[in-house]
């Protein structure tokens, strides 16, 4: 079949010459543009919180306080990250296999159900029906259409995921690709995999819990609720995790032509998130009462630590197949040569970059630490737990995102990214404004000063809860880091919105020139050197250095376990500050 | 030594077992769901339905 006899349900990719079905990409665009206007509410909901508890400003009364803290997380941490993984799965079971989408009517019924589901929340949260935060554990009791909503939300991502496994089985059947499938597609399988896990947990707690709210049952006991919610709340956020590192090994091929540098072990590390990284849900239980040190243990300290082996192999395959794939082009000059001629002005580059090494640096670092059952005790409920999640999901997730919708602007909204001055400043303005919120946030938990708290001062409380004078400077800093970071992610929105229902059409990509609005992988594929198989060959014989063909990522990967050790060593002295022993 | 013909037909046709257990999407998820299920909400659930009601003063 040539290229141009496809049926009309098809359109050819002028890049990647790849058919792209009219009907799943018109599910990617508009699970995208859903995913961008939760990312909004979002956003002004972050502003809101971050000036309210920067004390010097404390902004927002009580009430709305914990009202848009609701708000903040649902429209983040689900609306937002799901609806982009629903477009990830579309893009990677059809335009990345080759493969038509399996019932894509459904999919818009899915997509129906998920954007209803949405929006009851938000009608309930925002009336002042759901204050029961992102956790809504009971007793705390919400209108019954926010449980309701939460769980059509639910059938309808677990209905794509489920729409998801029959592409995948569609193309295999089909034989769209040969062999084992893409890596990439891989890494999405996984997020759906774990999707499903978290999806069946977040049925067993939210239907009993709706039946509660409706009257039709007692009572729902908390600490059960508890044990189930959060193999939903965690876990919806490995999904995060698998769907990242799948977009990390996209970015790296497009923007810098990284090379995959071992299938088996890349692909081992995924299958280790599948069977693994779920457990991590148990770091929110490590202080409740009700189950003993053996569970915590193990689900926490033993099994986990099969996921954070995953996490570091990724950490390492990714930088060092960029690396490889970098001197393979001619880079190799140097430990950081092929670092410093990387297309630092490509936003897609730069997303990824400042994902990988703050996820990995701050995310992974203070996620092992806060894990572990002994230091978890000096750690709990403080505002340690946002410092790192807001590493692991923002800096490292929606980060990476962001630096896909950068190439997906033009390769699937057919549009040049508007502003582009401020596209490839917007990756740095964000993680920048981040990574403040994260150090103040961590620093202001490690002087004790707790999450989810709307005074610290205790202005009216009949006792005196003082805190050492030092965290109204890391309040601040979390102050200004949210103003710089809601910043970033409103030019994020600006260039989104003013790219797609406003901007440039490209249906040609010119070659060998910078296009002004096109990341400069697509324009410039990042091509191996006629001589790379010398360069390889060169690289990898014997004589060629102790530290083998990636001696900069080495290296990098050494500062890692350096800073990991300390910071892991400097918590177990803080917790023996705690508890003298001897 | 190169392989055969023969030999690179038969490794086309029949992957590792390895790369066919890895390629098995619906043993992974099973294996997924199996290893959480028993791990942490089986045993978990176990743990606090197990616990001794306390006494009231």
């Amino acid at each position: 079949m040539t290229a141009t006899s496809f049926p009309a349900a098809y359109r050819n990719c002028p890049v990647t010459a790849r058919r792209i079905n009219l009907q799943a990409e018109r599910l990617i665009r508009v699970n995208a543009v859903v995913s961008v206007v939760a990312l909004l509410v979002g956003a002004i909901a972050a502003l809101l919180l971050v000036l309210t508890r920067w004390q010097a400003v404390h902004l927002l009364p009580a009430v709305w306080y914990y009202r848009i803290l609701g708000v903040h997380g649902m429209n983040m941490l689900i609306f937002f990250i799901i609806f982009f993984e629903m477009a990830v799965l579309w893009f990677a079971g059809t335009v990345l296999l080759n493969a038509r989408p399996a019932a894509p009517r459904y999919g818009w019924f899915n997509f129906g159900l998920m954007l209803v589901g949405s929006l009851l929340v938000e009608a309930m949260q925002w009336s002042g029906r759901a204050d029961v935060l992102y956790t809504s554990y009971p007793p705390l009791k919400a209108h019954p259409l926010f449980y309701l909503g939460v769980i059509l939300f639910a059938v309808g991502a677990l209905g794509v995921v489920g729409q998801f496994f029959a592409t995948l089985t569609i193309a295999k059947r089909e034989k769209t690709y040969i062999g084992s499938m893409p890596l990439v597609v891989y890494g999405a399988m996984t997020a759906a995999i774990i999707a499903v896990i978290t999806l069946v947990h977040g049925a067993m707690v939210y239907i009993p819990t709706f039946l509660w709210s409706v009257g039709l049952i007692k009572g729902v006991d908390p600490q059960i609720y508890r044990l189930l919610w959060w193999a939903l709340g965690h876990s919806a956020q490995q999904i995060n995790v698998a769907a990242m590192v799948a977009i990390w090994y996209m970015l790296g091929a497009l923007t810098v032509g990284a090379v995959v540098l071992n299938e088996k072990v890349s692909r081992s590390a995924f299958v280790l998130y599948i069977l693994f990284i779920s457990m991590a849900s148990a770091h929110h239980l490590l202080v409740d009462p009700g189950f003993g040190s053996a569970w915590k243990i193990v689900n926490t300290s033993y099994f986990m630590y099969m996921a954070v082996l995953a996490s570091m192999v990724h950490g390492f395959t990714v930088p060092a197949g960029m690396e490889l794939g970098m001197r393979l082009r001619g880079y190799t000059d140097g430990l950081f040569g092929w670092l410093r001629r990387a297309p630092w002005g490509d936003p897609g580059f730069s997303s990824l970059i400042l994902s990988v090494v703050v996820f990995g640096f701050f995310g992974g670092i203070t996620g092992v630490t806060l894990g572990t059952e002994q230091i978890n005790i000096i750690a709990h409920n403080t505002l340690r737990i946002p410092g790192h999640f807001h590493a692991t999901v923002v800096s490292g997730t929606a980060v990476a995102f962001m630096g896909a919708t950068y190439y997906l602007l033009p390769l699937i909204f057919q549009r040049k990214v508007a502003f582009w001055k401020l596209a490839k400043l917007q990756p740095y303005m964000f993680a920048g404004g981040m990574l403040l919120v994260e150090t103040g946030m961590t620093f202001a938990g490690s002087f004790g000063v707790p999450r989810r708290h709307w005074d610290i001062s205790f202005s009216q409380a009949p006792f005196d809860v003082p805190f050492n004078p030092v965290v109204d400077l890391f309040l601040a800093m979390i102050g200004i880091g949210g103003i710089i970071a809601v910043t970033g992610a409103l030019s994020f929105i600006l260039i989104a919105v003013k790219s797609v229902f406003f901007g440039e059409r490209i249906t040609e990509f010119p070659q060998g020139v910078d296009v002004v609005g096109v990341p400069q992988g697509l324009t410039r594929p990042p091509v191996h050197a006629t001589n790379a198989d010398e360069i390889n060959a060169e690289l990898h014989a014997p004589g060629h250095g102790k530290w083998g063909p990636t001696p900069g990522t080495v290296v990098l990967v050494g500062v890692f376990l350096l800073a990991f050790m300390l910071y892991y060593f400097t918590n177990w002295k803080l917790l023996s500050f705690l508890w003298k022993i001897g | 030594m190169d392989p055969s013909p023969d030999d690179s037909q038969e490794s086309v046709e029949t992957p590792p077992l390895g790369q066919r257990l890895f390629d098995n999407m619906y043993l992974l998820l099973a294996l997924g769901l199996l290893v959480m299920f028993v791990i942490f909400t089986a045993w978990g659930m176990w743990e606090i339905l197990s616990m001794p009601k306390s006494t009231l003063p």
